[in-house]
């Protein structure tokens, strides 16, 4: 856009006004990157494995999940179980590949993951010293969690076939200062599944994890470092004067464009 | 034509003038000054009747099961691992595999009872007996910290859930045993599993026992535990702080630390339990309850934890002896604009500068009030005293909360056998029908359900509440705060829910403690004190407000129309420029 497409005077001051408050309010600011502001960096989350809606497919149809009683275990027959002073492993499986698995085991591989409060990004709690781990379909998995904390930690998978895994969920738990281990087989399907903390908050506060099983389908929400919250938090600070100024800035510079462009295509 | 514009304009003007006032007369006299509308009343006589609104139907409201039946077969008395426990014939009764494990500890019931809780095996963990008198002297119980209804990132929703009342979830944090597994019954409602709820754990140990209390903190913020009453050391046996205040006796346990408190209690009593790590906020969010030392007496294996508070179903040696039934009531009271930060963030840094700085508890108005954990009609359900004929019951009592209670119990006057732990002797000992509590006040009250006028007045359903009115509200709406009742066994009905004349159903829903429920609808078949209909339903109404404004306007429109006539001046002078 050169000077003489600009038409009229009221342009100019808009383009000037429009940067000069811009600029103003960057300085002023005391961040503009903060991560509440980026914007989510997944576009084509898959609901499947997220919490609203998503677990429809990990949902039971033929067991009524709004009346289980874990506290009972009701449905418990079935779940194989270690539990002893050091934690919990309960429905591992190292022998049965899923019925759409083929060529049974594709591959082993082992992880190991750390969890406890010095894994915790700004902002939360708690962390996992990693949140998304890439599987080949039908692998067998060794999954090792080193509690660091003094309390305990767990690591809890959803979304596994239901005939071979109680309730479709994998689960280990770590008292503290505990390593334990366990191991599953995943289908053969793209999938991605939850893995998380299920002690009260501990999810929430930045105990969640993906696996991704293939080409996964997606990200789930608000997995530390890899996809933001559906719920926006609100802003810590108030909303300040540098905001506003931001926002009038960039209208009256979008007005100025506006007016320099149309200027250019009336001629 | 100049002339018949400005004749018209004026015309139109009183004319719109005149017919508007009548209009206005007509909707509503006092829009007028009252000469104007004495005048149109001699003249013109009274106006039509005009009738009110109709009375709407209720709307269709979906009640909640009074009683959710979980498993019935709790309710009856049993012997679990050879531990004896009474019958509980309420709704919701304790689970007594877990009571069992708490009597015996964790670490000596048999696998298959405690796979009927959802505790750890060292949750409640019972060693040597000390003294030789046949029970286990060496407790050392584990406790975790939850927050129930906090806040998700990604749904709105409070997560893990936890009601006190219909549609009612304000946020907590409660001390609890050490569960394992999920803190969620599902992941489609968020609810909170049964062990994971409000008040925290009241807590029993023998005088003498040496008890390790170990906090583990599994919140995002600094916690402590501080034994209000119970004899403690300042310092435990390593040097290291026993009191629970920080900064004064240590620092507070971090997020994912922990840290065990050593006492061996020498004197009995109904003591108190809380945090101290900023206690205007922690403890008014719940991280308070109940520690009572029970009487050292031979073969007292003593239910250690009452999760829910309430009956306590295997009580001491010493409470059996004179006491048909025991119960732990723990009344609190619940600040919205407080217990709701939690929700309002998920960052932890924002939580606390928001609870422990901005709010201000000077500043404080409770809106909800509970009784062990839950309010009115959710009280019916695990709260409610249940007594028969000439039994005598034990209620130890705490106020965990920051306003004081005026307990009242119908049908009954009690005694009030100890104050804050400490027995009076039975000369002092006060009978009467409204105990006060002030914060952090115990007493235990001993009802005698003796049908002699004084003691009690004979069987029914006794309600029992709060004499400051406000604590009988949920959101300023009755029935609701922490009623409960006295229920003599007879007056029980199915599923432990008392025979009250009248049904229940409406209290059961969310809209009534919104307000949205008319407390007398159905009580009359024609409903005369249903919910009115809207003011102006009726049409007629509708066109004469439309017609007064159509009148304003016309009369407005003429006004201009004069002024700006030709011949008025005014463009005559427009056009001569």
């Amino acid at each position: 856009m050169t000077i003489r497409t600009i038409r009229s005077a009221p342009e100019v001051f808009c383009l000037a006004a429009g940067l000069a408050l811009i600029g103003l309010a960057a300085t002023v600011s005391p961040g503009l990157t903060q991560e509440a502001q980026t914007g989510a960096a997944e576009s084509k989350t898959d609901m499947r494995g997220s919490h609203d809606g998503g677990e429809a497919n990990a949902a039971a149809k033929d067991v009524d999940h709004s009346k289980m009683d874990h506290s009972q275990h009701a449905g418990h027959e079935g779940h194989k179980m270690v539990l002893d002073d050091n934690g919990m492993v309960m429905n591992w499986n190292d022998d049965t590949p899923p019925r759409d698995c083929k060529n049974g085991i594709s591959e082993d591989v082992e992880f190991t993951v750390h969890a406890g409060r010095k894994y915790a990004k700004p902002g939360q709690s708690f962390g996992f010293s990693t949140n998304e781990w890439n599987v080949k379909p039908c692998a067998r998995v060794k999954i090792t969690l080193v509690n660091e904390d003094k309390i305990r930690h767990q690591w809890m998978m959803h979304g596994l076939p239901r005939y071979i895994y109680p309730q479709a969920m994998f689960h280990l738990e770590a008292a503290g200062g505990q390593t334990r281990s366990g191991t599953f087989i995943v289908p053969s399907g793209d999938e991605t599944l939850l893995v998380h903390c299920d002690m009260a908050q501990h999810m929430e506060k930045g105990l969640k994890a993906q696996l991704k099983i293939g080409a996964g389908s997606g990200d789930l929400p608000s997995v530390p470092g890899i996809s933001a919250a559906r719920v926006q938090d609100p802003q810590a600070q108030r909303t300040g004067g540098w905001q506003i100024a931001l926002l009038l800035g960039g209208l009256l510079l979008g007005v100025g464009i506006g007016g320099g462009l149309l200027g250019r295509k009336s001629k | 034509m100049f002339g018949n514009t400005r004749i018209i304009s004026g015309l139109v003007m009183v004319v719109s003038a005149v017919a508007a006032l009548y209009v206005a007369w007509l909707l509503n006299p006092s829009y007028l000054p009252p000469a104007v509308s004495d005048f149109l009343y001699s003249n013109l006589g009274e106006r039509p009747f005009a009738p009110a609104p109709p009375t709407m139907d209720m709307a269709k409201l979906q009640p909640e099961e009074v009683c959710p039946e979980r498993r019935p077969q709790w309710r009856e008395a049993q012997t679990i691992d050879g531990v004896e426990m009474q019958a509980s014939p309420l709704c919701h009764p304790d689970n007594p595999y877990e009571v069992a494990a708490f009597v015996k500890g964790t670490n000596n019931v048999s696998p298959g009872t405690l796979m009927q809780t959802q505790l750890t095996p060292d949750a409640v963990v019972k060693g040597r007996d000390l003294d030789g008198d046949g029970d286990p002297d060496e407790i050392h119980i584990r406790l975790e910290v939850a927050e129930l209804n906090g806040h998700s990132p990604d749904a709105p929703v409070e997560v893990p859930g936890y009601a006190i009342a219909p549609g009612v979830r304000p946020g907590f944090w409660v001390f609890v045993p050490k569960y394992r597994g999920m803190a969620t019954e599902n992941l489609i409602t968020f609810k909170a599993q049964p062990g994971l709820r409000m008040p925290s754990v009241p807590i029993r140990v023998e005088q003498g026992d040496e008890v390790k209390i170990t906090l583990e903190n599994t919140h995002y913020l600094p916690h402590t535990i501080h034994l209000h009453g119970v004899d403690h050391p300042y310092q435990d046996a390593n040097g290291e702080g026993n009191d629970g205040v920080p900064r004064v006796s240590e620092m507070p346990v971090m997020p994912g630390d922990a840290r065990t408190y050593d006492i061996k209690p020498r004197q009995t009593g109904t003591m108190f339990y809380h945090c101290h790590v900023q206690p205007q906020a922690h403890i008014l969010m719940g991280l308070n309850s109940l520690f009572i030392v029970e009487e050292n007496r031979p073969n007292n294996f003593v239910q250690t934890l009452n999760v829910g508070a309430g009956h306590v179903r295997h009580s001491s040696v010493g409470v059996r002896e004179r006491y048909g039934r025991e119960y732990d009531m723990h009344y609190q009271d619940v600040d919205y604009d407080m217990h709701n930060i939690i929700q309002s963030s998920n960052d932890p840094r924002v939580i606390s500068e928001r609870i422990h700085r901005s709010f201000n508890i000077t500043q404080r108005k409770p809106e909800a009030f509970v009784l062990n954990g839950h309010s009115f009609p959710y009280t019916i359900r695990d709260s409610m005293i249940v007594v028969k004929e000439n039994e005598r019951i034990k209620m130890r009592v705490l106020n965990g909360g920051a306003v004081s209670l005026a307990l009242h119990t119908h049908g009954h006057k009690v005694t009030a056998t100890h104050l804050d732990g400490i027995a009076r002797p039975p000369a002092q000992q006060i009978i009467r029908d409204v105990v006060h509590f002030g914060p952090a006040q115990r007493a235990d009250l001993e009802l005698e359900a003796k049908n002699d006028g004084l003691h009690s007045y004979g069987p029914g359903i006794w309600v029992m509440h709060d004499h400051h009115e406000q604590g009988t509200t949920t959101n300023g709406i009755n029935m609701g705060g922490h009623i409960s009742a006295i229920v003599y066994e007879q007056f029980l009905g199915e599923s432990g829910i008392p025979k009250v004349v009248g049904g229940l159903g409406p209290l059961f829903t969310p809209e009534y403690f919104r307000g949205e429920v008319p407390i007398f609808a159905g009580m009359d078949p024609q409903g005369l004190l249903n919910t009115p209909g809207q003011r102006q339903t009726n049409s007629t109404g509708t066109l004469l407000t439309v017609l007064l404004a159509v009148l304003l306007g016309l009369f407005f429109g003429a006004l201009t129309w004069l002024i700006r006539s030709p011949g008025s001046g005014v463009t005559a002078a427009r056009k001569k420029r």
